[in-house]
Formats: structure tokens, C-alpha cells, sequence
């Protein structure tokens, strides 16, 4: 086949490293996309190396091994990344790769791929047969469980409005003599709208839900002793983090999980954010930044004590990512002038700690997600529904006046969420024109 | 005593001439029989060849070296190309032809071709002997032969209809084939019963065409095919009409008389060709219907009712013509009629057209539930190639859905058989944009030349051409110097001037801008024709789309390059549910591609199969290396 699979290969969310692995014609070419070894050598197959993964405006450093083809577990042409655990920098990765043309695996695909080109023996096939068909069927099972099918058949609601575009258009073009084109390009692109924002709901309410399901990554930073740690144990209530009157106590990220109204919070401890000339520590000062694009909220604590410094202004500054202020030390005299969006709190005493919980979690989640949500989309749904978004995309940017060229755009729309559906019979359109059309000699 | 021939086409309908000639041009001695030598090419039904997707046809059988283009164009008395400006790839030209000339013209060729012989004789049953294949006709006569060709389009116990009066005979009054259902079904055969109809010719000279919308053909013409020299003259004129609410009620009140839909029909008639009365009735909202007038011939008087099939009795079909604008005193000459015939299960056919039952038998046309004449010929012309391939003991040729419209006619009705008779038509083409008209010669006369159908004078052509286009292709990226000229072009042509100089490729991009303007501005392609210029033209335009449809194309072949083994036991592999199994096994998918296409066959199910196929394969190998040793 032509095509380069992606898939992440370790368990998701546990274990020290995670590994995503490509097997394809272009898997080092797409690699190479993201991947530059950091001493810039040539990549030699077979040897690790160690390197930077971009990622927009930062970089994850990890290891890669190239495997060229036939030498590798597939056969194919392969990479794989070796990253650090946890599940936002996998997905990321994962999701870069997407981008730059892999297409996520199938269920089994990677074993499959080794069999079919000789990597294994006979007898394995069955095993590989159960796997693809049980990995199906889970699939499968979560597709029909999302509430009797609703996702299904909320998705063939939209496939059915491209479907009338595309039998519309067909007719004309099909029975030219019998048939005009009347307004009909209006209704095409505001149906594709239409459709478009229905699929933004679905991604984002996915994207939430999957956020649940995985959990919200809350990073913690601060000046050094400002409480971070501290303010850690009083969330978990435990003593995870090393807490010490020390500067620069914690020079790793911590992690710590929470359940808090159903949703798995996770947090992590970064170390103090301030220029330091230890290089363990300032390794440990590296990551705490990426953590920081990373996370999905941002806890930016400070003294409640003591004025805000430049240092702190200029994190506050940089920063993009969704953040909530929290005034520690509140059991002090307040000298620090209000934030806005802040919330006082003291982890010495555990004043307001639950009101915090409360706000982290209106902050994500929102107060008014539906934890029945239907739509519950797995990784491969997601994916496909992302792609057929950013085909409509293409449509309306397209700005195509070419009737003929039209259709075959819509048609791909209509056949990438035929994927999720299993409706992708184009008799079904050829049906539609002669039910609503009255053609014919 | 038997007459032997090395193969044997029955009927002579457009399947049955290209199969025949095919095999004969191939060398191989051919007997065709057909029930009545003045049905030869008979245009039963439209006097016009083409339209939307069957224009697509013609010239992809034109580009094979094929027969009906040529006959095609030198019976045509009107050319028109439909959806021009609508999009590239369904331009599709349309004929009137002369229904007279076309039968004569054609059986001339048919009659004239060496190693062929044309015979009046009913088929009546078919004997197979191992490689032997006899056919015995009515009369008792025997013809033997290694492979044949079925091509016996609606005559198979056919009947027609008109009201109450019914009578077992084939398309206008030809006699019809009585006993071979029978013999195919003894053979094995499912037969499906399919129905089609034709509407009343009425007189010209009782027309009131002063009343009526003129349909000119074009002032330019374009032949259907590729060798076509001679300039085509436009020499008849359709005229446009429509029901009223006159005709409407007139059916209405008669409704009970209508054989078609009291039951008296049993025959699976066309979604897409439907009665006027079924029309009426599925489409009331529908205050009138158009009808086209089209001339039969130059050598007569008969004008063809074009939307006005009926089976209704001969008394109201009077009624409803004479209600229509302009046909008010029309005489009519024929009765509209309905026909019903028996045609095979085609999913019982491979994508060679072979029989999946009996080696050596391939069928083509309407006895595959097709409908149409170009559905017709180009199943003949593939049926008569790998017929003449088996006997050269190669490998038939089967084109694909990226190869053209022939590939996905047959892989249609082979993967998913049809339960109407199946028309040809643009949106069943997925890679349409690719399989255009102008470009038929380029897809299929190189695969035509290879099996031995395109002789030294097409494919002379075909070259030229070919070299010509890669020619004027690599000019594209030569540049229009930037100065007053140049930018004077862009602005009359209401296009922003470049700031430099431009390739001629980019300025071909801009939408108000194309080659033949280039060209007629800058005579950068003066040596070209305006075909060569045409076909860039659209190269350019619509580089992108074509590039990815072209990756798509080859993403499809690959799946298609997996060969599912002929002796693979669906029943014996486990992690295929049993539905699929049973699909599976009925239909015999000959690679992936066409098994992804069954329908109830998953996504799940496909991804399982190459490792079952790899597993039976690899099997079946150490069983024979454990032999060997």
C-alpha cells in the first residue's frame, strides 16, 4: 500500500515513555518534518538519536530510530519516536504526523503489515485476525453505544444534506437537456456551512469529552517559593511534592491525580521559573516551560505576601494558555496588588482550596458540559470527522464555480463521513436522483 | 455434419458486431448469427447514439478500435455537445443518426470483414462438450466453436405490449428467440426478466412544426471518433414539445388501462426511462413533460416521440398524441410498445465477461441487463476481445474504474448485478475527471494496440497526437515576456496584469485567461491543433484535481492488485462472518478492489482478507515444497 500509517504504540497516559511509531513509503520523510537530531548529524538507521520534535511554537526532545525497509518490523519504511510519558505530547505528536499526510493505523494494521510481507509466520495469522476483528468490534461497540447509534445518526443527517447537494447537481449534469441550474450554488454553501459548524460542535465536544476521559492537565508555576508545592498537597491532600524553604527544591515535574466531580485532574508541578545556572535545574526550567503550552489550564501562583515581580509580569505575559491567578499565603498580610480572575487562597491552612477545585473545574470543563454526551467519538471517528471539516473548508475557500469540480469536492465530504456511517454506496445518490427528479426518455 | 468455426456470436445488435469484429480483426474465423439479417445494428429504440456517459463510451470504444464511433459519425444527421461549459469532463457529444443508414452502414462492415460470417439462423440450444461448444439452431443446423459470445440483446422470449394486446415477438416485430432461455437455464443460468419500451413514430408531414422549439445541432462539430477526418454536416433539426394538463388527464382517466402498472407487466422496467404514464403518476406535481421530435432518417418520414413510451392501448395513445402542441392531426406509423425479455444474472460473469459457470462463454449487452447501445458495444467489443484472448490462451483484458467508463459499466454489473436494466451514467463514474471524452485515445488506444484491436492507421493517429501534447506540454512552462503586449492581453481579458514576465502555465491558471486566447495572441502554440490546444487546456485548468485523482486511481489499483486465488474456500477461513462468507463465495471477487465493492462486504472484512489470502497462499506453497521434497 501507498500509504504511511501512524499509531501511538505504548498504553496512552502511562509509563515513563511513550512510543509512536510510522510505517510507510514517506514515514521518513514525514519524520523528518518535525525531527532535527541536536547535533545536527545525519540520521543513521538503526542508531537512536537525540532530537527535537517541533511542535509549532515549541519542540518536544525525544529519541528516534529510523528502521529502513526491509529491516524493520513491518517491512516498510519505519520511524519511531521515543517520547516522554504521558498523553498530551503523544497525542500532539500523533496529531503533527496526521497533518503531514500519515493516516492513523487501522486496527491491527502494524501486525498485519509484518505478516503480509513476510515478517511472520502462518501460524500467526488467526492472532492477527482476532486482533483486527476485536479491535473492530470495540470500535464498532463504541460507535453503536454512543446512545443507540445517535452519533451515527446525527452524521447521516449531514450526509443526507450533501447527498441532496450531490443529486441536485448530478441530475443536471447527467440530464443537461432536462434539467436547469437554478440557484443552486446559494443553498450548496450554506448547507456546507451549516455542516461545517455541526462538525466544529462535534470535534469540540469530543475534544472535551476525551478531555474527561484522559484527564485535564493543570500545570502549576510560580516564582520559586511561592508555594507551588505546598498548594500541590493541599490540592491532592497528600505529601507528593517535596516542600522545602529551599530555592529550587523541585526541579522536576510533578504529577499528581485528582478525580474532582467525575474528571481526572492532573497536575503537575513545574519547577520555579527563574534563571538559574544549575543545569539539572535548568533542565528541569526547560520542561516546566513546554509543560506550560502543553497544559490545558495554567495555575499561576503567587505570594499574597509580597508584590508582584518582573519576572512574574513577564510570565503572565508570555503566556497563552488558559490560566487562573491563585493568591497563596492568604494566612499572610496581603501586599499583592488584586488579579484579575484570582482566587486567595492558603495551602498552609487549606483556605479556599475547594473553591479553587471548583473554579479549575469551570474553567475546563465549563458548568454546563453534558457528561452524558452522546457523541462520544473515539480517536479514529475524531480523526475522520477533522478531516472532513477541513475538506468543507477547502470548499468554501475554493470559491470553485465549476459545477462538475463542486460535486466531486462534496463527494469526498459525503464519502469521508461515509467512514463513520458505512453509507458510501453511490447508488444511494443515483437513487436519490430519479425518487426526486423526474428524468428520462 | 457440424460447420467449425474457432468462435461463435449470437446476435447482431451493437454488442454482437464489435464482439464479432473484434474477433474476426483478431484473425480468429467467426460465425455470427443473428435472427433476421435486417436487424443488424438496428437502432430499436432512439434514433441517436451518445448523450451524457454514452457519448464517454463510444469514444472509449472508438479508442479500443471499435466500430461504433466511425459508423456513428458517418450516419450522423445532427451532432450536439451536451454540458458544454458546464465542466470538462461531462461534455458529452450526442448523435441523431440516421436509424436506416447506421443498420446498413454497419452491417456493410460486418459483411465485408475477413474471417467473419454473417448468418440469418435462432440460436436455439447451446451443447458443451468440454472445449467444445455447439450451437444448434432452429432449423437443426450445428455450428461448433471453442469460445462464444452471447449477444442476443432483448430477443430472448420477449414479448411486447400495447394495452391488452400482448404478442410474443422482439423489438418491432422481428421474430424473437423462443428456446435459448431454456437452453441457459438448463446450463445453469439465473435469468432475470427486465422490461424497456419505445414511445409512437408519428409522420413528419403531419406535424405542425411552425409551433415548435427548433433544436438545432452545433456549428462546429466534433466527431465521435478519433480518425474521423471528413467535416460532419448537420442535416435534420428536433424540434421541442411538451405535455399539458390535457395529456395529463387523458392518462389519468386511462389509468386502468395501463398494462405497466395494473401488473399485467411483470418486467423490472428503468427508473430512468420511465413511461409517460409512470411519470404522470410519481411526478403529479409535474404540470407538463418534455418530448423531443427526432427525425428517424433522411430516408423517411418518421419522427420519433422522445418521452413518450406508453404501453397504454392504441386508442388513448391516439388520444394523448394529438393533445400535444403541434402533434394535433399527427399520423401516427408505429404503435408505442412496451417489451419484456429475459437477460442473465450478470453477477454470474467475471470482469472478462466470462462465464463464471463455463469456461469460454462470454456474454455482452442487453443479456447482461444493461440497456442502451453503447452499454451494448463496448460490453461486445470487451466480450469479443477476450473471447479472441482465451483463444490465443492470454490474459483477458480487464480495464479498471480508473481506465474509463467500459471498466466501470462491467465492474458494476458483475460486483453488484442490477435490478433494473443499468444505464450508463456520468455520477457512476468516481474518477469522471479523469475519463473524459477528449482523452479516450490517450487512456485506452496504447491497451487497444497491445491486445491487438487498433490498426496501423488509428494508432498512427493516436501517436501523433500524443507526441504533439507532450510537445506543446513542455512549452508550458516557456515565458510570456512582460511588456505592453502582454500586459494589454491581461487587461482586455479582465485579469490583473503580472508584474513580470509570467509562464504561459500560470497565465493559462487565470480564469478569464486560456490556451486558445494564448495562442491566439502570442501564436505560442501555432503548430498545434485547436485539439492538441483543447486538451492542455484542461491539463492545466485542473492540474490539481486531475493530480490527486490520478493518486487516487493508483491507491485503487493497488487494492485490485491483490488476487484473491481462484481455488480460495470462503467457507473454510475463519474471522469472516458467515453473511459475508455466503456474499463472498456467491460472487467470486477476482482481487480486494472489486471485493470492497460488494455491497454488505466491511471495511473489517477487507482489512481481514489479505492476511487470509497470504495464509492460503503460503499454505499452499509448503504443501508443495513438502511434495517436492
Amino acid at each position: 500500500m501507498n500509504k504511511t500509517i501512524v499509531a501511538i504504540s505504548t498504553p496512552l497516559g502511562s509509563g515513563a515513555i511513550s512510543i509512536v511509531r510510522l510505517s510507510g513509503i514517506d514515514a521518513f520523510k514525514i519524520a523528518c518534518e518535525f525531527f532535527t537530531p541536536l547535533k545536527k548529524q545525519k540520521i543513521i538507521p538503526r542508531k537512536m538519536h537525540l532530537g527535537k520534535f517541533e511542535l509549532g511554537e515549541n519542540f518536544e526532545k525525544c529519541l528516534m530510530v529510523y528502521f529502513p525497509s526491509p529491516n524493520s518490523y513491518t517491512g516498510e519504511d519505519m520511524v519511531e519516536f521515543h517520547l516522554h510519558g504521558g498523553l498530551v505530547i503523544t497525542q500532539l505528536v500523533q496529531s503533527k504526523l496526521l497533518e503531514a499526510g500519515a493516516t492513523l493505523a487501522e486496527p491491527g494494521e502494524f501486525t498485519k503489515l509484518a505478516f503480509l510481507n513476510g515478517k511472520l509466520s502462518l501460524d500467526e495469522a488467526e492472532g492477527i485476525i482476532d486482533e483486527i476483528n476485536s479491535e473492530s468490534e470495540a470500535e464498532l461497540r463504541v460507535a453503536l453505544s454512543s446512545a443507540d447509534g445517535k452519533l451515527k445518526k446525527e452524521i447521516i443527517e449531514k450526509q443526507d444534506l450533501l447527498k441532496n447537494i450531490l443529486a441536485e447537481i448530478e441530475v443536471g449534469l447527467d440530464y443537461p437537456e432536462e434539467t436547469e441550474f437554478t440557484q443552486l450554488k446559494t443553498s450548496i454553501f450554506d448547507n456546507l456551512t451549516q455542516i461545517k459548524e455541526s462538525l466544529d460542535h462535534f470535534i469540540l465536544n469530543a475534544e472535551q469529552i476525551k478531555l474527561i476521559k484522559n484527564g485535564v492537565n493543570v500545570a502549576i508555576v510560580g516564582r520559586t517559593n511561592v508555594g507551588k508545592s505546598s498548594l500541590l498537597n493541599a490540592l491532592i491532600g497528600e505529601e507528593k511534592a517535596i516542600v522545602a524553604d529551599i530555592e529550587g527544591t523541585t526541579r522536576d515535574i510533578v504529577e499528581a491525580k485528582i478525580d474532582y466531580k467525575g474528571v481526572r485532574f492532573n497536575f503537575y508541578d513545574t519547577a520555579g521559573i527563574r534563571d538559574s545556572s544549575d543545569t539539572i535545574e535548568k533542565l528541569g526550567i526547560e520542561k516546566s516551560k513546554r509543560m506550560l503550552n502543553t497544559a490545558n489550564l495554567v495555575l499561576i501562583v503567587l505570594d499574597a505576601s509580597e508584590k508582584i515581580t518582573n519576572e512574574e509580569k513577564s510570565l503572565i505575559k508570555s503566556l497563552k494558555t488558559p490560566h487562573i491567578f491563585v493568591a497563596n499565603k492568604s494566612d499572610k498580610k496581603r501586599v499583592l496588588e488584586k488579579q484579575k480572575d484570582e482566587i486567595e487562597v492558603s495551602a498552609k491552612t487549606n483556605k479556599n482550596i475547594d473553591i479553587l477545585k471548583k473554579k479549575i473545574f469551570e474553567k475546563v470543563i465549563g458548568e454546563n458540559i453534558n457528561f452524558n454526551a452522546t457523541t462520544v467519538l473515539n480517536e479514529r471517528q475524531l480523526e475522520i470527522l477533522k478531516q472532513a471539516r477541513a475538506q468543507i473548508i477547502n470548499v468554501l475557500n475554493s470559491k470553485e464555480d465549476n459545477i462538475e469540480i463542486l460535486s466531486l469536492l462534496i463527494k469526498k465530504v459525503w464519502q469521508t463521513l461515509g467512514k463513520i456511517t458505512g453509507q458510501t454506496e453511490n447508488e444511494d445518490i443515483i437513487s436519490l436522483i430519479f425518487s426526486r427528479f423526474c428524468v428520462g426518455k | 455434419m457440424k460447420e467449425k468455426y474457432e468462435a461463435i456470436v449470437i446476435g447482431a445488435g451493437h454488442a454482437g458486431c464489435e464482439a464479432s469484429l473484434a474477433l474476426a480483426r483478431k484473425g480468429h474465423k467467426t460465425l455470427l448469427l443473428t435472427i433476421s439479417l435486417d436487424a443488424v445494428a438496428f437502432l430499436a429504440c432512439n434514433p441517436s447514439i451518445g448523450g451524457t456517459a454514452k457519448g464517454q463510451l463510444v469514444s472509449e470504444i472508438d479508442a479500443l478500435g471499435g466500430q461504433m464511433g466511425i459508423i456513428a459519425d458517418k450516419t450522423a444527421i445532427q451532432l450536439r455537445m451536451l454540458n458544454r461549459g458546464r465542466g470538462p469532463a461531462v461534455q458529452s457529444l450526442r448523435a441523431q443518426a440516421d436509424k436506416i443508414k447506421y443498420h446498413t452502414e454497419m452491417k456493410k462492415v460486418v459483411e465485408s470483414c475477413p474471417n467473419l460470417f454473417l448468418k440469418q439462423a435462432e440460436a436455439e440450444e447451446i451443447i458443451i462438450d468440454g472445449d467444445k461448444k455447439i450451437v444448434r439452431t432452429a432449423v437443426g443446423d450445428e455450428f461448433e466453436a471453442k469460445v462464444l459470445v452471447f449477444a442476443t440483446g432483448v430477443y430472448l422470449n420477449s414479448r411486447i405490449i400495447i394495452g391488452k394486446y400482448t404478442e410474443d415477438v422482439g423489438p418491432n416485430g422481428f421474430k424473437n428467440a423462443k428456446k435459448l432461455s431454456g437452453s441457459l437455464t438448463k446450463l445453469g443460468y439465473k435469468l432475470l426478466r427486465f422490461k424497456t419500451g419505445t414511445p409512437a413514430r408519428v409522420n413528419a408531414r403531419s406535424v405542425n412544426f411552425k409551433e415548435l422549439e427548433e433544436q438545432n445541432g452545433d456549428e462546429e462539430i466534433q466527431p465521435f471518433s478519433f480518425i474521423t477526418k471528413k467535416k460532419i454536416k448537420n442535416r435534420a433539426k428536433c424540434y421541442l414539445t411538451y405535455t399539458n394538463t390535457k395529456t395529463h388527464e387523458i392518462i389519468q382517466s386511462n389509468l386502468d388501462k395501463a398494462p405497466s402498472l395494473s401488473g399485467e407487466i411483470k418486467g423490472i422496467g428503468p427508473r430512468y426511462c420511465p413511461s409517460i404514464e409512470t411519470k404522470i403518476v410519481r411526478f403529479a406535481d409535474k404540470d407538463r413533460h418534455q418530448l423531443f421530435l427526432e427525425p428517424e432518417s433522411l430516408t423517411t418520414a418518421e419522427i420519433y416521440i422522445q418521452g413518450f413510451s406508453t404501453s397504454m392501448p392504441t386508442s388513448v395513445q391516439e388520444q394523448m398524441i394529438h393533445s400535444v402542441k403541434g402533434l394535433e392531426k399527427a399520423e401516427i406509423m408505429r404503435d408505442s410498445y412496451a417489451i419484456e425479455y429475459d437477460c442473465i444474472d450478470p453477477q454470474q460473469l467475471s470482469l472478462s465477461l466470462e462465464s463464471k459457470l463455463h469456461e469460454g462463454l462470454f456474454f455482452a449487452g442487453q443479456i447482461n441487463g444493461t440497456s442502451g447501445y453503447e452499454e451494448a458495444a463496448a460490453q461486445g467489443l470487451i466480450a469479443g476481445l477476450n473471447a479472441g484472448l482465451k483463444l490465443e490462451k492470454k490474459e483477458p483484458l480487464i480495464l479498471s474504474r480508473g481506465d474509463g467508463y467500459i471498466g466501470v459499466l462491467i465492474d458494476d454489473i458483475v460486483t453488484k448485478g442490477t435490478n433494473e436494466p443499468y444505464r450508463m451514467m456520468t455520477s457512476r463514474a468516481e474518477y469522471r475527471l479523469s475519463l473524459r471524452q477528449d482523452n479516450a485515445d490517450l487512456r485506452l488506444t496504447q491497451i487497444g494496440r497491445e491486445v491487438g484491436l487498433v490498426d496501423n492507421k488509428r494508432y498512427n493517429v493516436f501517436l501523433k497526437k500524443k507526441n504533439d501534447l507532450e510537445k506543446a506540454i513542455s512549452k508550458l512552462n516557456e515565458k510570456l515576456k512582460i511588456n505592453e503586449k502582454l500586459i494589454n492581453f491581461f487587461i482586455k481579458n479582465e485579469e490583473n496584469p503580472p508584474k513580470n514576465s509570467i509562464k504561459v502555465k500560470d497565465a493559462i491558471k487565470r480564469s478569464n485567461i486560456d490556451a486558445k486566447k494564448i495562442n491566439e495572441e502570442f501564436g505560442i502554440f501555432a503548430e498545434f491543433s485547436d485539439e492538441i490546444i483543447a486538451e492542455l487546456n484542461l491539463i492545466v485548468k485542473f492540474e490539481g484535481y486531475l493530480k490527486q485523482q490520478k493518486e487516487d486511481i493508483e491507491k485503487a489499483k493497488k487494492t485490485e492488485q491483490v488476487k484473491i486465488p481462484n481455488d480460495f474456500d470462503y467457507y473454510k477461513q475463519k474471522g469472516l462472518k458467515i453473511e459475508t462468507m455466503q456474499k463472498l463465495s456467491e460472487i467470486k471477487p477476482e482481487n480486494l478492489g472489486q471485493a470492497s465493492r460488494i455491497s454488505g462486504v466491511s471495511p473489517a472484512d477487507i482489512a481481514v482478507l489479505p492476511v487470509l489470502i497470504k495464509k492460503h497462499e503460503g499454505e499452499k506453497n509448503e504443501r508443495k515444497n513438502k511434495k517436492n521434497v
